[in-house]
């Protein structure tokens, strides 16, 4: 039995987070479980842990308890329940395991947003001190950078500017740029660590000839994943608060799936502030290019088969599909789209902040065999995907079930496609 | 038998649908009263108007294309059984007032043939649904999921329909009978009539009372809510 101070603090998270949507979502739901086949880790592992409704089950059996007096006369009757250290070990395993796809939300007739009510479990989590330590680390780790900018900013720029001293060489192209803090850019792009999403976006920004700055900080949010919703905040913040001070008309955020559900659908919800400028994804940008005829790419470049994933965040909840079609289409000889895609479309089994996380490495790589027979089907070999741990995820999968693929951002090929 | 009705077949009416009313409109009061989440919960494809989103959830709530996609089976039953419930929730209508054009257009044996045909093929359609249903949650994972509320919720729901059924296959009371019987509650002036007394049909009744008094006052504590909640849920979804 727990400390009941520690119960007070775990029943006031969901006090805290009750929102009238979770509130029907903890009312309605009938557990016809017809979500069991919409889950890939459900339906990959048979373990009955991961199916959705279980998931949000957990946390119904404390609000029953505690929000609602029928489950306080009768707890028997909802199995409603005090948080003790079984359910926070179940919760542990059903939140952080989640990697927020939402296909459950899509197939479900209520709509209900288990991935949303996940983050209630994650918030619970994280008041009884058992959030995942290492998404933690990892969000802290960004705040201190945005806390501390004069800190860390002559050692980016130094590292930009090398970046772009190698794209000058590798091209023999004196005029290409790797800019930064320039204020009054059209676009503020925001990358990730690393020069690989850095490098493609400098090649297509210059040859579309547009003014752009890149951002000090990179787009990931750590605490998103680790599901406290003021650290997400102030994660974002750093280049939402770098955008409006160079003045920028719009941030592009880099080919990564969670970082563009944040900054376009969410941050102005959390952060109460409305931004001066618009918020996109790079193939958003891309794509925009090509229509107006300002990126030239060579039609049939890729001649290999190729097929395009599309990411959770980017797609079903993004609402990104057509665009990276059309530019895949454009510049392949043999596109050949997954089945189920765009709103069907399995989750890899990468998100949520998955591939950060040793403990349910066996389970991530396991969940992955819905797509690996997906991306078997097609007989492509190559595979584009815009989110870094949709491509972290899917070379793990290539490793572990030895398939002959090629795992490619989206932005690589448009740069092999390139006059 | 009197006492029993008297229970079941008055008193009873009254307390559940006083129960019913009551509880829903708390549910919904306490929907309405908590702020909504801050960020759109949303997902895409979704229409671009206010009016194709009304639209989409409408369908999403009615139809649920998705479900019929994943799990055809589970929809199979599912929508039959809720278009065969508000089949017999629409003729049973006929209790607060003769649906007098049709029964004018049917004459009385006509009226009396298609009351007996329709109600026994919607009965008998949510008797095979909550069967189904039953079952179902006997094996696998939807055993392990179930809580007591859904077995309770099935249970009532079985005895409403069953005896629902006996009343309607073996009963050997009139149509008008039961308008007598139901129209005096409507009037606050009670009768039992004599010939419910006078036959085991009067038990039947009873105990078909007993099942939908439960379970009507069970209704708006329970996932049943879903009836009122899911449009409003299936609207998050497309917004």
């Amino acid at each position: 039995m727990m400390e009941t101070t520690n119960v007070d603090t775990m029943v006031g998270v969901i006090d805290k987070k009750m929102n009238r949507q979770l509130k029907q979502y903890l009312d309605i739901c009938a557990r016809c479980a017809i979500c069991k086949d919409a889950c890939h880790q459900y339906v990959t592992t048979g373990d009955f842990k991961y199916l959705p409704a279980r998931r949000a089950e957990l946390i119904r059996q404390i609000y029953k308890k505690y929000f609602t007096k029928s489950g306080q006369f009768v707890p028997e009757l909802y199995e409603a329940r005090d948080p003790d250290e079984n359910l926070l070990d179940e919760l542990y395993e059903s939140a952080y395991a989640c990697t927020g796809c939402r296909r459950c939300m899509y197939y479900c007739p209520f709509s209900i947003d288990t991935a949303w009510i996940l983050s209630v479990a994650k918030g619970i989590l994280i008041a009884a001190g058992r959030g995942d330590e290492m998404l933690s680390q990892l969000a802290d780790a960004a705040i201190m950078k945005g806390d501390e900018p004069e800190m860390f900013h002559d050692v980016l720029v130094e590292g930009f500017k090398d970046i772009e001293a190698e794209l000058r060489e590798e091209l023999g192209d004196n005029t290409i740029e790797v800019p930064v803090d320039v204020k009054g850019a059209d676009i503020l792009y925001v990358g990730l660590a690393g020069s690989h999403t850095i490098k493609p976006a400098a090649r297509i920004f210059h040859e579309a000839g547009q003014s752009w700055t890149l951002s000090l900080f990179e787009a990931a949010n750590y605490g998103f994943f680790f599901g406290d919703g003021a650290k997400a905040t102030k994660i974002a913040k750093r280049f939402m608060d770098e955008a409006v001070e160079l003045g920028v008309k719009e941030v592009v955020i880099t080919e990564c799936g969670h970082a563009y559900r944040v900054a376009k659908l969410f941050y102005e919800a959390w952060s109460g502030e409305k931004m001066p400028f618009k918020v996109s994804h790079i193939l958003e940008v891309i794509d925009r290019f090509m229509a107006e005829g300002r990126l030239k790419l060579q039609p049939g470049a890729i001649t290999e088969p190729i097929t395009y994933h599309d990411p959770c965040q980017v797609g079903r909840n993004g609402g990104i599909y057509e665009e990276p079609r059309r530019i895949v289409e454009a510049i392949s000889a043999d596109f050949r789209d997954l089945t189920p895609n765009r709103a069907e479309q399995w989750c890899c089994g990468g998100g949520g902040g998955l591939v950060a996380l040793t403990d349910m490495e066996d389970m991530r790589l396991k969940s992955g065999d819905k797509k690996v027979e997906q991306i078997r089907k097609t007989g492509a070999t190559v595979i584009a995907s815009p989110c870094e741990n949709c491509r972290l995820q899917m070379e793990d999968l290539v490793k572990a079930n030895d398939l002959d693929l090629k795992v490619m951002a989206v932005m690589d090929l448009v740069v092999e496609a390139m006059y | 038998m009197e006492l029993f009705l008297q229970i079941t077949a008055v008193w009873g009416v009254y307390l559940g649908i006083g129960v019913f009313v009551i509880g829903m409109g708390w549910r919904v009061y306490e929907w309405m009263s908590t702020p909504r989440s801050p960020v759109a919960l949303g997902m895409f494809p979704k229409p671009k108007t206010g009016v194709g989103r009304f639209f989409k959830a409408l369908k999403d709530t009615f139809i649920a294309p998705q479900t019929a996609k994943i799990s055809p089976w589970m929809w199979v039953f599912a929508f039959l059984f809720h278009i065969a419930a508000l089949a017999a929730f629409v003729g049973h209508l006929r209790l607060v007032q003769e649906f007098t054009p049709l029964a004018n257009l049917l004459g009385e044996d006509g009226m009396s043939a298609f009351a007996a045909w329709s109600g026994g093929i919607a009965g008998s359609v949510m008797m095979v649904a909550v069967m189904f249903w039953i079952l179902r949650r006997t094996f696998g994972p939807y055993k392990q999921l179930s809580v007591p509320e859904d077995y309770l919720l099935l249970f009532l729901l079985f005895g409403v329909i069953i005896m629902g059924n006996h009343l309607r296959f073996f009963g050997h009371v009139h149509a008008e009978t039961y308008m007598e019987w139901f129209q005096s509650l409507l009037v606050f002036k009670p009768v039992l009539p004599a010939e419910l007394l006078a036959t085991t049909t009067g038990w039947s009744l009873g105990a078909h009372m007993l099942f939908t008094v439960l379970f009507l006052i069970y209704f708006p504590f329970s996932k049943l809510t879903h009836t009122i909640g899911s449009l409003a849920a299936n609207m998050t979804r497309s917004e």
